[in-house]
């Protein structure tokens, strides 16, 4: 794996970052081939190939399961045939990618499955989306015409005032995902078949996927945790128990689903893990071997009881990002699990560089804190838009090896003296408040180490007076009496003066999410 | 109504809503924390000023006079007992 990633990063700095997106993508999939060339026994075969040999070989084998049935591969396979079909019938010009509005479903596994198979690049984006942002991102992507799975609706989509020029797509390109964007127009990160086979590979090396093993799927389809969860079980002969979107937030039928299909792995976000703790009691799901959480920090009480609920389980704090995928794994002691919080992200994965950027801009040597970045063999080339890779894909900072391609991740860390990096901040969470820089991220992470918190959310308001006002939401535990009197004096000790918020709300409500299940921020603050 | 019970009801009223008086500790230093940040001291002195009828000078403002319940106590007991001296003197 590390002379994989070696292979590309040389490659990637012959091209340098003036070259063209579309040459630079070339240029790293010729390197690519080459690489694969020569380590042939250890080249991942293309995830469609992979699915396609299991569906020949084991046809009966499960490939999904999805409430009260089993879909095998056999009939996977039958279902991503016909569905090929309707693909062949749109007539799309050789590479122009199509868009698909897929909400998760055994039919939305076919529809993936088929442009996978067809070598047609596909925008997957959260079809929870406003049908206006939809648009705007089927037309980026250059997706003129969209397939829904059978079964579902086909919504309609407002026609936009101009036609965007089609964008050129790198020669490879599969999934195009998208980034949550929470402030405006979500950025398309498109993936190329060799970097989900990269990615595919290592999971199914990690996590064991392959025949026999069931893992379950929480994250929606676009979701990137899906890359684990679905396509790289399908890729390795696993099977993928699907929960359905429409009962996620249900716990107790989270609950059933995993008690009655027993899977082996599970990766999800804390909220997933925070709600079948609320409905598990005293059950256990002893069939669990991996058990991952990533995408969010996690609170105290969450961590502490994981141990129980999963008694037979690994514990793994998962870190990545959209652009880049998985890069950081954390194995946890599961007799400290109710330990230091927060937890550390904790090594790069193989093939994966990490550079710590000090505030000057210089490479940081052993222990010590900066923001991160990360080049990995499974990351995105940039996105759709390369206008918007300034500052996020880059090569540097200076002296950070020469040509490798970054990315910025916008993460602030601290690497400890074992060379464990732990996530401290982000650095677009930096505000400041009379003068004072604060970051709304790390008083979140101190809201959370209060036992009787269970969420938490800070976001700052403009003020004509302060600079910034913060304001700071939490969920209490149930049957907790925590006012914001103690939980100031919980933040006052652990935190500068001007960084306890001067607004603290107390719920014993979830507090709201966002379509990827993460914590809504801009909710906390009042409505203008 | 002792002045701690008064001191603690306008506290609440005006800084901390969910908190009953009991919870409030007369020590508790509600500087630190931010329960009152520097614009809630020039409202609490307001309300001394008014609602004590006591005068609060420049030089009364320090903030340490108004770290707590009891810090604010032993400021009203103390300029009450000055006003009376220099009526009486």
């Amino acid at each position: 794996m590390t002379t994989h990633a070696t292979g590309t990063a040389t490659t990637a700095a012959a091209t340098g970052t003036a070259a063209a997106g579309a040459a630079t993508a070339t240029t790293a999939a010729d390197g690519d081939a080459a690489t694969a060339a020569a380590e042939a026994a250890l080249a991942p075969l293309p995830l469609p190939d992979a699915f396609t040999a299991h569906a020949r070989t084991r046809p009966n084998a499960p490939a999904l399961l999805w409430h009260e049935r089993t879909v095998s591969y056999g009939e996977l396979a039958a279902l991503a045939d016909a569905e090929r079909e309707r693909l062949a019938a749109l007539d799309l010009a050789p590479g122009e990618p199509v868009g698909l509005l897929a909400v998760k479903s055994p039919e939305a596994v076919a529809l993936v499955l088929a442009c996978l198979m067809e070598r047609r690049p596909f925008l997957l984006p959260s079809p929870q989306l406003a049908p206006a942002l939809l648009a705007a991102l089927f037309a980026q992507a250059g997706a003129r015409r969209l397939l829904t799975p059978r079964g579902q609706d086909t919504p309609a989509l407002p026609a936009l005032a101009h036609a965007a020029p089609r964008p050129t797509l790198a020669a490879g390109t599969s999934f195009m995902l998208t980034t949550s964007g929470s402030t405006d127009l979500p950025k398309i990160v498109p993936l190329a078949q060799g970097a989900v086979d990269r990615f595919t590979a290592w999971a199914h090396d990690t996590f064991d996927l392959g025949p026999g093993r069931v893992v379950a799927n929480y994250a929606p389809l676009n979701f990137d945790l899906a890359l684990l969860d679905v396509w790289a079980t399908l890729a390795a002969g696993g099977t993928c128990l699907l929960i359905d979107p429409a009962h996620a937030l249900n716990a107790r039928h989270l609950l059933a689903e995993l008690t009655h299909h027993r899977p082996h792995v599970m990766q999800a976000v804390p909220l997933a893990w925070a709600l079948l703790l609320q409905a598990a009691g005293t059950t256990a799901l002893d069939s669990v071997e991996h058990a991952a959480f990533t995408g969010d920090a996690i609170d105290a009480r969450t961590l502490a009881a994981l141990p129980a609920l999963l008694p037979a389980a690994r514990l793994y704090n998962i870190y990545g990002c959209t652009e880049t995928n998985d890069s950081f794994l954390h194995r946890l002691d599961r007799l400290d699990a109710a330990a230091a919080l927060p937890v550390p992200i904790g090594r790069p994965l193989p093939g994966v560089r990490t550079l710590i950027a000090t505030p000057d801009g210089t490479p940081l040597d052993g222990p010590g804190s900066g923001e991160l970045y990360v080049s990995t063999p499974f990351q995105a080339a940039g996105y759709l838009d390369r206008s918007r890779d300034t500052g996020r894909f880059t090569t540097q900072p200076e002296g950070a090896g020469a040509g490798r391609r970054w990315f910025r991740t916008g993460d602030l860390v601290t690497r400890d003296e074992h060379g464990r990096v732990h996530l401290t901040g982000r650095s677009d969470f930096q505000v400041k408040v009379r003068g004072v820089a604060v970051n709304t991220a790390e008083i979140e992470r101190v809201l959370l180490t209060h036992p009787e918190v269970l969420e938490a959310a800070v976001a700052a308001a403009s003020d004509p007076l302060t600079g910034k006002r913060l304001h700071a939401a939490v969920q209490r535990t149930p049957g907790s009496t925590l006012n914001t009197l103690t939980l100031r004096e919980h933040l006052a000790r652990n935190l500068p003066r001007a960084a306890v918020p001067e607004k603290l709300a107390i719920h014993d409500e979830p507090l709201p999410k966002t379509a990827t299940g993460k914590i809504d921020r801009k909710a906390v603050l009042p409505t203008p | 109504m002792s002045n701690i019970t008064q001191i603690k009801r306008f506290l609440i009223e005006e800084f901390l809503p969910d908190v009953t008086p009991e919870q409030l500790a007369d020590d508790h230093d509600l500087l630190s924390d931010g329960v009152i940040d520097s614009l809630g001291v020039l409202k609490l002195i307001a309300w001394v000023e008014d609602h004590f009828s006591l005068p609060v000078d420049d030089t009364d403002l320090d903030p340490n006079n108004f770290r707590s319940v009891a810090a604010i106590d032993a400021f009203i007991t103390e300029r009450r007992a000055a006003a009376s001296a220099t009526v009486g003197g």
